[in-house]
């Protein structure tokens, strides 16, 4: 049910289409000339203690990372619990019931319980996906603590557990009221002809089901659901994006079939029941099948039957109005093309893009979606910034890796041919780009960084984006923040994508040493390819050079190395980069404080 | 909408369609409810599109993520030759099986998927697609040189002694053929 458009979590310029893992060579490192700082992470002073395999969770780490997922996770769980439990109590003893109870059975309380259910999470599972509604809770400091705002980190995860819990007691659901349709037949009620739905004692249920509203739309939705579930899958999102989110976008009629689903009244409760007791001796009964005469009385009048109001769109036409409303003003506010400034071709296929739209603010960290109705109408890619538009300069930029057929053709676009026409005279062509829309921007965890004391930013190849404005907003007002101190970490395949950002690099790296904070920023660099000897020979890069090292990066020792800096202070750890990173450095968040910091673990989610 | 591949889409679906059948084929016999003989060839023709559309196909373009185990999966489908690779057959095969689970209400379910699967393979085969198996990629390395394996018994040929002097005082001058060829077979 995620009303979302072809690209919902930020790839840093790699397309949905593909992707290529940053795999990491065994490691080969050597000790280059490097501040005092980082000389202990050299692979000669071996850890002594623990080594890497082992990692023994920590209750207060775990707390810190964990607790507040889990405590919403037990919140949305006891909800369903109260609800199914309360249905089912209410339809197995209460006295409007006792007549379709006697007809129907268990079948009853089961079905009318999971619908319940089903109506809590139906409305649930549309609210995680209002992403302009989370960036704006996540902005407004007021509104929200840093707790508050890692737990909308996880509004995927929730968002696909309530989608979980809809398939799981939908299929509860289906069940039982199949089972109510057999027994609306077979136990046809000549006493109480009000009360059935087969027309006759029998009756074929599948005549019943496919006559009545109640049945053929729930067949419909079940239909839907299924459709939508199956599409869903992870490898389906990750190969072809266009099929979970054309499928996907299904749920609409999904919500509206939904609505109509309790029309007609199938079944139906007593509405007499002062006058009427259930049980009581009817006019058509003699005294003689009465046991006790005491206890059975007479009935006043004969129990009249009423179908229930259908209660769904009470439950589902907020969150469905809030959603329309949020798609509504996105579609406005992207609906202006922005305006291309600067086109910029870098090594490794990674294109730059510097746009210019009026009224467009962003913090760093956030991402936008890319629609170029050049290179496909529907399809939007989602793009992190890596540069946010300030007082100084208007404009905003993207980088792109060119992976996949979007990003290929869109690059194609973009960036000047090279031309085989024989020129003789340079004629100067007004470059025309592609119309662009831009919709956005969405918020991301990478906006904590500011937040917290110390930070520690770890990217993976093109992941390194949303610190890159990060560094970009450093380099205007790193006073402004709070944090004071950021370490970075960057791990690529190759030599070559360094020169990405080298230069914002070394813009800030010297700024801070002007300005007498040389300890504000520590950089780290890796290079995994397994046969890279040479090192960025230009002068300017030397800070860079001077941090490189060859072969994968030593976690553990750079967390020890971090907490012992950093004691008893929250760092704030950022990964942005391959699941095997961000899975090694969640454990390590959660694991043993020999060394005194708590390590808060935030990560950029893919799709 | 760009270079889609249907194929794998139509087999998720088809997978699911399958267990489906079997569930609501297990559940028909189980109950013993009217025309439970079709629950019980549901559930023989749940198990069958099951094994036959577990292993996953190699994809045209990009890195294909096999299913756990599915390894012998996929030697049996690949054994069936033309008729499993072509898609247009198993959108005829799996419209022909979905047919009589629609005739019992615990199987209905199972038969539509099974009907949309095949309406998505039908697609697939029209756009061309086809099965192609996963397998271990064998690494074929050059064999050895027989004069690898063992140490050279003689030292390399020294060129004579005036060659020798002169190759001291004179690199260029003292450049010779050597007469014994000295090259990896």
């Amino acid at each position: 049910m995620c009303g979302e458009e072809g690209g919902e979590e930020p790839l840093h310029g790699a397309s949905r289409t593909e992707r290529t893992p940053v795999s990491a060579a065994a490691p080969a490192p050597c000790l280059p000339a490097e501040p005092r700082l980082w000389r202990e992470l050299g692979a000669a002073k071996v850890e002594v203690g623990a080594p890497e395999g082992t990692m023994a969770v920590s209750v207060r780490s775990w707390l810190a990372n964990e607790a507040g997922k889990h405590f919403v996770l037990m919140l949305w769980l006891a909800a369903n619990t109260w609800l199914f439990l309360d249905t089912y109590l209410l339809y197995s003893t209460g006295q409007q019931y006792h007549y379709l109870y006697q007809m129907l059975g268990l079948g009853l309380c089961i079905s009318r319980a999971s619908a319940s259910v089903l109506n809590l999470n139906c409305s649930l599972v549309l609210l995680p996906m209002c992403r302009s509604l989370l960036t704006f809770i996540r902005g407004s400091h007021t509104m929200s603590t840093r707790r508050m705002r890692r737990l909308l980190d996880k509004s995927k995860s929730f968002h696909v557990t309530c989608g979980v819990a809809i398939c799981i007691f939908s299929a509860v659901h289906v069940s039982a009221h199949l089972m109510n349709v057999v027994n609306f037949s077979a136990s046809f009620s000549e006493d109480f002809p009000d009360l059935n739905l087969a027309r006759y004692k029998g009756e074929d249920p599948k005549l019943i089901i496919f006559t009545t509203i109640p049945g053929l739309s729930g067949v419909l939705l079940v239909l839907i659901l299924l459709l939508m579930f199956i599409s869903s899958s992870h490898c389906i999102r990750v190969c072809n994006y266009e099929i979970f989110w054309y499928t996907h976008n299904l749920f609409i009629i999904f919500y509206i079939i939904l609505m109509v689903h309790m029309v007609g009244g199938a079944l139906k409760y007593q509405t007499n029941t002062e006058a009427h007791p259930p049980g009581c001796l009817r006019s058509s009964q003699s005294l003689q099948e009465a046991d006790d005469l005491d206890q059975k009385q007479r009935c006043k009048e004969d129990a009249h039957f009423q179908p229930h109001y259908p209660q769904t769109w009470l439950w589902v036409s907020g969150p469905l109005c809030l959603y329309c409303v949020e798609r509504l003003f996105r579609y406005i506010r992207s609906s202006h093309p922005v305006t291309i400034v600067t086109v910029i071709r870098h090594p490794c296929d990674v294109v730059e893009l510097r746009m210019l739209k009026k009224n467009f603010r962003a913090r760093p960290g956030q991402y936008i979606l890319l629609n170029c109705p050049g290179v496909s109408s529907f399809e939007n890619h989602p793009f992190t910034l890596t540069a946010c538009p300030t007082e100084n300069k208007e404009t905003f930029g993207i980088h792109l890796r060119i992976v996949g057929d979007w990003t290929e053709h869109f690059a194609h676009l973009l960036l000047p041919q090279p031309r085989a026409a024989l020129e003789i005279l340079p004629v100067v062509h007004q470059r025309r780009y592609p119309t662009l829309y831009v919709d956005g921007p969405f918020g991301s965890p990478s906006e904590e960084v500011f937040n917290y004391d110390v930070s520690l930013c770890i990217a993976g190849g093109i992941g390194v984006t949303p610190f890159a404005c990060v560094l970009d907003a450093l380099i205007e007002r790193w006073k402004s923040f709070r944090l004071q101190r950021l370490y970075f970490v960057w791990v690529c395949r190759e030599l070559q994508s360094f020169y990405w950002f080298a230069e914002l690099l070394c813009a800030l790296h010297e700024k801070l040493w002007k300005e007498n904070r040389p300890d504000y920023l520590n950089v780290k660099l890796y290079v995994t390819q397994k046969d890279c000897q040479q090192s960025m020979s230009e002068l300017r890069y030397r800070p860079l050079a001077a941090r490189l090292q060859v072969g994968r990066p030593r976690w553990k020792l750079l967390f020890d190395e971090i907490g012992k800096c950093n004691k008893d202070k929250r760092v704030g750890v950022f990964c942005c980069g391959p699941k095997r990173i961000s899975r090694t450095l969640h454990r390590l968040c959660n694991s043993v404080r020999s060394s005194g910091a708590t390590f808060e673990f935030n990560k950029e989610s893919f799709s | 909408m760009g270079k889609i591949e249907w194929a794998m889409w139509a087999n998720e679906q088809a997978l699911a369609a399958g267990l489906i059948l079997l569930t609501g084929g297990i559940v028909g016999v189980a109950g013993q409810f009217r025309g439970w003989e079709f629950a019980s060839y549901a559930i023989a023709a749940g198990f069958f599109v099951c094994m036959l559309e577990y292993p996953r196909s190699k994809r045209a373009k990009g890195t294909s993520v096999e299913r756990t185990g599915q390894y012998c999966f996929t030697v049996c489908v690949k054994a069936f030759g033309p008729v499993t690779r072509n898609y247009y057959v198993r959108a005829f095969l799996h419209a022909a099986l979905c047919v009589p689970g629609g005739f019992m209400l615990a199987t209905v379910l199972g038969c539509v998927c099974l009907g949309i699967a095949s309406l998505i393979y039908l697609a697939a085969a029209v756009r061309g697609e086809h099965w192609e198996p996963i397998l271990p990629r064998k690494d074929t390395r050059k064999p050895v040189a027989e004069s690898i394996k063992s140490p050279p018994q003689n030292p390399p040929p020294r060129p004579p002694p005036e060659i020798r002097r002169k190759q001291a005082k004179d690199v260029e001058g003292a450049a010779y053929d050597n007469p014994i060829a000295v090259t990896d077979e």
